[in-house]
């Protein structure tokens, strides 16, 4: 009897593993082909790639696609303007922030608790309170146009201070208390001690930032109207979204588009093997210390 | 001395944060609550003009119409984006080998890694009539005439919902896992030894365990209903424009397209108190769950 029950509960347990595995098998391949599809595209001729029978492979194999958009549509500029304001953005966030954060563990500071307060209000502020008004004081400061405007915009962040400060923590204080009694100042203290004991919290930050600054489109779409000047995620949007509207650029055909797609998403996926390591753990202590 | 020289550096490295925080998010947040009562015009004086601009969008049926379909889009976000991860989690957390867990974590990911642009671009093209992969799925699998998804008015907040639900599905679901990870497998060994079935594990043991998980995933994605901007700008077009534009495209609209600066501000400063509202309401309905 007993023993019965037992095989009954392991046949069932096994129908219910293969059910649970095909299940996630399609929402895996809802991702993976679309991706393919688009790889498909991408590496097939102009002709071929207008026809609807390409899927999953090829057809005509060609790179045409990645010289036209590269090249005649001109997609190095965006390209390039986009790594500079990623680049040096999230350089100066992660560094701006990490400061900050560990400003706030140092004990018996006096005004700690209206830093902290004044931090935590930024993040309550609904960003469409003050879409406008931002593009009303970049315009004072004559950063409408520049890549600067693009730099500061989200220079600094409640939630990567607050990150950086929950990994600081992590450090061991007695240490920087031995190192102060050596004479060391606050700021080194802060360069040659922290910033390199928190290596998993910076990694973290980095990678969030670059990704978020990477993919920005309000800011740009706020702050740029000059062509010369737009980011890659605008430059995409007109020559994809727009243009497939249109249609009126005989230049962009669907293996050019498709081909744009991959070229912005390279680096994003070359640094994604280090998201795996850092930001999916970065998330989970950000989830359990909420 | 040492002392206070020591925290003098400190205030120091402190104030790059303090003058960015002061320039790019209280300084904007009273600008615009000043200009949300201004005849606020580019050049020349700006009268002050009393609750004008928020007359006057509280009499623009755009603008109603722009909070509806926040409502409507964000609201079944919010419900299908906390539903879908959560049976996903839940899913992912049965399956026993790990090689095949971390695999399916990884590419349910990607799409949250990537912009709306892309992720927008590929929709639109998925879901092209006479070219896409759905509607040729469609046609194929069921016979079925292709579907003009992005121009027809009744799919519009399905196809934004969807899309949206299924970019964010990895990260959310993450989150989720956090909190099942979280939970103490000797509970688990417990309810075992009692004899409990998986299906009874996760009705007693993991559903329960997971309650404050979902209160903060869910107060964290109430905040981002008004927050929708990106994708809309992406995917909307004409023929959709009435069923999906939001309240932040009106406010885009509104000040930078039509330059009126006054009534933008004001319509920014509803949302302020729309946000305030909802975010009232979740948390008495989170906190009335643990009673």
């Amino acid at each position: 009897m007993g023993i019965e029950r037992f095989e009954r509960m392991g046949w069932k347990n096994r129908t219910f593993d293969v059910l649970n595995a095909v299940f996630l098998i399609v929402l895996m391949l809802t991702m993976i082909v679309p991706f393919l599809n688009v790889a498909a595209l991408a590496f097939s001729s102009g002709m071929a790639s207008m026809r609807p029978d390409i899927i999953l492979f090829p057809k005509d194999f060609s790179v045409e696609g990645f010289a036209t958009v590269w090249h005649s549509l001109d997609l190095k500029r965006p390209f390039a303007n986009s790594v500079i304001v990623t680049v040096a953005g999230t350089a100066l966030h992660v560094l701006l922030s990490s400061m900050a954060g560990y400003v706030l563990i140092q004990p018996h500071l006096p005004g700690k608790k209206i830093m902290v307060s004044f931090i935590l209000l930024t993040m309550m502020i609904p960003q469409d309170a003050i879409l406008i008004p931002l593009y009303l004081v970049n315009k004072d400061l004559h950063l409408i146009n520049t890549l600067g405007s693009l730099i500061l915009s989200g220079m600094i962040s409640g939630f990567s201070i607050l990150l950086m400060r929950n990994y600081f923590l992590g450090v061991p204080y007695e240490m920087s208390e031995s190192a102060q009694i050596d004479g060391a100042g606050p700021l080194r203290i802060f360069a040659s001690m922290y910033m390199r004991l928190a290596k998993t919290g910076l990694a973290t930050v980095t990678l969030f930032e670059f990704v978020s600054r990477w993919n920005m489109l309000t800011a740009p779409v706020l702050f740029i109207n000059d062509p010369a000047k737009n980011t890659l995620q605008v430059a995409l949007k007109s020559m994809i979204v727009d243009a497939s509207a249109t249609s009126s650029n005989f230049l962009v055909t669907t293996n050019v588009r498709m081909a744009g797609i991959l070229i912005s998403i390279i680096p994003l996926l070359a640094i994604y093997p280090f998201v795996q390591r850092y930001f999916m753990k970065g998330l989970m202590l950000g989830a359990n210390k909420e | 001395m040492r002392t206070l020289k020591r925290q003098g550096m400190l205030y120091i490295m402190m104030v790059p944060v303090v003058l960015y925080f002061v320039l790019f998010a209280y300084y904007p947040l009273a600008r615009g609550l000043q200009a949300s009562f201004q005849d606020y015009k580019l050049m020349g004086d700006r009268p002050y003009i009393g609750f004008d601009n928020y007359e006057t969008v509280a009499h623009d049926p755009t603008f109603w119409n722009a909070l509806w379909n926040t409502l409507a889009i964000g609201g079944g976000i919010l419900v299908a984006g906390f539903l879908a991860p959560l049976i996903v989690a839940l899913s992912l957390n049965e399956v026993w080998s790990r090689g095949f867990k971390k695999t399916a974590q990884l590419v349910l990911y990607v799409p949250h890694l990537l912009s709306w642009v892309v992720i927008g671009g590929i929709c639109i093209f998925l879901l092209s009539p006479d070219t896409g992969l759905v509607n040729l799925l469609l046609a194929k699998g069921f016979g079925l005439a292709p579907i003009n998804f992005m121009a027809e008015e009744g799919w519009a907040r399905v196809v934004m919902v969807g899309s949206a639900v299924w970019k964010d599905m990895g990260y959310n679901c993450i989150l989720f896992l956090a909190g099942i990870v979280a939970i103490s497998p000797s509970l688990f060994e417990a309810a075992r030894m009692d004899g409990a079935t998986r299906w009874q594990q996760l009705r007693y043991v993991t559903l329960p365990q997971l309650l404050s998980t979902m209160k903060v995933i869910l107060l964290l994605n109430t905040l981002g209903l008004f927050r929708i901007f990106d994708q809309i700008f992406v995917m909307r077009n004409p023929a959709i424009a009435s069923k999906v534009d939001v309240l932040m495209m009106y406010t885009f609209q509104k000040g930078i397209m039509e330059i009126r600066i006054g009534p933008a501000a004001a319509a920014s400063f509803f949302v302020v108190l729309f946000t305030l509202l909802l975010t009232v309401v979740v948390r008495r309905m989170t906190r009335f769950d643990e009673v």
